[in-house]
């Protein structure tokens, strides 16, 4: 019994001494010796979709020569990264991407590197201005942005014709429409488009959130008559992808990472628009999306930070940024590649930028912002469950108000 | 008289009987469903997380062979494999110390023995994961976590607290006599001779439920692992591949995937256990010393 104890624990030790080394990428030339660790997802580095993230930091390597550079890889998606980055920052990527709304984890663990100079004009150079004030807090810049992240509508060309798509009450009387109803990313989009505001433009953080008041309660009667219409749906759990499959839904919500299985289903028949306007009172209101953006963040702890701000920007330079959209259909940002004729025919393109620009918001990254999510699903599921109802409207709707701008738990 | 009272209780008995019979069998089949739904999901022909009907439309294997052949960007039989090797490491050595410090407290009289029972039960009305902060920090500074040495911690991890875990063995190997250890002491017999050919061979119950314990523990934990192996993709467990299959990216292709995931992680367990089960019920009625 000792011996094949002793003998099992040698061998597990041994085994995993030699499962030891990582993936460890070498470039041979002279220069300064360093090694840089990158974290992004797995779609990024995998053979299937091309390599990306391989391809890019080579192409780094061998355009700077002053540098030898050993590339550690690892898999941190953006939605996630920030808050690993956060948990750990001196064992943590050189080099990441993460997804704007988590700014203030990562600002608040000083785990961010600051942008400026001259490295901050070419940033500005190459983009718009409101995708960068995405990435600023406090007049510091944060990343580099890669691509815009928001929601928009996908719908089926056969029902909806390009003059329908423009409202939302036009669309529900030829087909079917499903909404992400109890989703607080999504449900504020009404809300906000009549007149409801998050921190004034989503910076003063004192100035708190106004969902009160009759153009708040308007919305909650508008959105309680909405779901008795049959021809719209809540989606939830993944049941609008499985409508738009067996047909009986023929527009839905949602962003880019869907966009494949869309066109899978629709084939050419798959439209891709910005958020259409709904009719309140008589009147033509635009829909507000959050929008965001993903970025290129630098380790505010890393050894050798010129080379990882030099790395960051080169991934979010127009050649990363034209390879990201061939390879994975990443939806490029830089304004010289958005003048691309090819990329600024894609559809895709078109409409997440068109929702960009025109139909949403900036999704405020105060940290009382986190006060918000909740209150606004309670609503949607109240109104679905109808326990929210006319009667009952203005009541429910400064609750949401109250508890938005409330810290503790109500 | 005597023939009707007769068949009256019979008849009772036969009542209660299919009333608990209706009973259990709807319990079962309350308990039964959601695995069921979950293997039935796993043969799911059609897309998607989302599904109108209960039984699924068409049957296929894909979902398997996606599991195990799409390996790019969510690499199953990889976290398959490390999960397994934790496990079966992490469960020898908790066996081991579990069973070791059993024997010692039941067996062995020393000053600290009084004072370590009540500190490990003190200790263990903590919960695992307040210490996981502190646990990451430690691993961290002696240069356990990055690479493949992941393994090695998280091994640790798992088996590193296993000696508080003594209660059962240790009630266990009380009720062993204390007149066999003696008589095997005046034979000659060394300490760890008793324990290794005497009260092991005594114990096979307890054994095997320490072994399933120590097994099922490292094999489903989701907490440890993602905090240790953070983006170190190459030492996933499946624990955190399956949660990744349910972000928003992935579910809709891979959620049948992640049912057949699910199905092929009970499969060890289910195998450890029927095997272990004869040993179980041996034990337990063959008991060691009669009368």
């Amino acid at each position: 019994m000792r011996k094949y104890v002793t003998v099992l624990m040698a061998g597990a030790l041994a085994a995993t001494m030699l499962g030891g080394c990582g993936s460890a990428g070498q470039s041979a030339s002279g220069g300064e010796h360093m090694r840089l660790m990158v974290w992004a997802p797995s779609e990024d580095q995998s053979k299937d979709s091309g390599e990306w993230l391989q391809t890019c930091c080579e192409a780094f390597a061998e355009a700077h020569p002053e540098y030898d550079i050993s590339f550690v890889y690892g898999v941190a998606d953006e939605a996630t990264a920030a808050s690993q980055v956060a948990q750990d920052p001196s064992a943590s990527a050189d080099v990441f991407m993460y997804a704007n709304d988590n700014i203030t984890v990562l600002t608040d663990a000083k785990a961010v590197a600051k942008f400026g100079g001259i490295y901050e004009q070419q940033i500005m150079d190459t983009n718009s201005e409101t995708v960068t004030d995405s990435l600023r807090q406090d007049g510091f810049l944060y990343g580099v942005p890669f691509t815009t992240n928001t929601w928009y509508m996908f719908y089926d060309k056969k029902v909806f014709s390009d003059e329908d798509i423009k409202s939302l009450d036009k669309m529900l009387e030829k087909g079917v429409v499903s909404f992400p109803f109890t989703n607080s990313w999504y449900l504020p989009a009404f809300y906000i488009a009549n007149g409801c505001t998050l921190f004034e433009d989503g910076t003063v953080e004192e100035a708190g959130v106004d969902f009160a008041g009759d153009k708040a309660v308007e919305v909650t009667d508008y959105l309680i008559d909405l779901l008795d219409n049959p021809n719209f749906v809540v989606d939830a759990d993944g049941s609008g992808m499985a409508g738009m499959r067996d047909g009986s839904i023929n527009a839905m919500f949602t962003g880019s990472w869907d966009a494949a299985s869309i066109r899978e289903i629709l084939g050419d028949d798959m439209g891709v628009a910005a958020l259409p306007t709904y009719t309140l009172n008589g009147e033509e209101k635009q829909m507000m999306a959050y929008a965001g953006s993903k970025a290129i963040g630098v380790n505010a702890t890393s050894d050798h930070m010129v080379a990882s701000i030099q790395l960051a920007i080169y991934l979010g330079s127009a050649e990363a940024q034209k390879l990201h959209y061939d390879l994975r259909n990443v939806v490029p940002c830089n304004t010289e590649l958005l003048a691309d004729e090819t990329i600024s025919s894609d559809m895709l393109v078109v409409a997440q930028n068109d929702t960009f620009d025109r139909t949403s918001i900036l999704q405020p990254f105060v940290s009382k912002m986190s006060n918000c999510w909740t209150p606004v699903e309670n609503m949607g599921k109240g109104i679905r469950n109808k326990t929210v109802t006319h009667e009952n409207a203005a009541e429910q709707t400064q609750a949401m108000n109250d508890a938005m701008n409330s810290d503790g738990i109500s | 008289m005597a023939a009707p009272k007769q068949r009256s209780v019979k008849r009772t008995k036969m009542i209660n009987n299919t009333i608990v019979h209706v009973v259990l069998a709807i319990l079962a089949v309350i308990w039964v469903f959601p695995i069921a739904w979950v293997v039935l999901t796993s043969f799911r022909a059609e897309k998607g997380s989302y599904v109108s009907t209960f039984l699924p439309q068409g049957y296929t294997l894909a979902n398997y062979v996606k599991l195990f052949t799409d390996t790019t960007i969510l690499n199953f039989p990889k976290m398959f494999g490390n999960t397994l090797f934790i496990a079966i490491c992490s469960c020898i050595l908790s066996t081991f110390y579990v069973l070791a410090v059993s024997y010692c407290l039941s067996r062995l009289r020393f000053k600290f023995r009084k004072p370590y029972m009540n500190m490990a039960m003190v200790l263990g009305l903590f919960p695992g994961f307040m210490s996981m902060v502190a646990v990451y920090f430690i691993l961290k500074a002696l240069g356990l976590s990055e690479g493949g040495l992941i393994r090695l911690a998280l091994i640790l991890c798992y088996s590193g607290g296993a000696g508080l875990g003594f209660q059962i063995a240790k009630g266990f190997f009380d009720t062993i006599p204390l007149a066999i250890d003696e008589a095997a002491l005046i034979d000659g017999c060394t300490r760890w001779q008793i324990f290794q050919k005497i009260t092991l061979p005594l114990s096979k119950p307890i054994i095997v439920y320490t072994v399933l314990t120590a097994f099922i523990g490292p094999w489903v934990d989701f907490i440890f692992a993602k905090v240790i192996c953070r983006a170190n993709a190459d030492y996933y467990t499946v624990a955190i591949g399956l949660w990744r299959m349910l972000e928003k990216e992935y579910i809709d292709n891979w959620y049948t995937c992640f049912a057949a995931g699910a199905v092929l992680i009970s499969i060890p367990i289910a195998i450890l256990f029927m095997f272990l089960q004869r040993y179980y019920v041996d034990g337990m009625s063959s008991g060691a010393v009669k009368g």
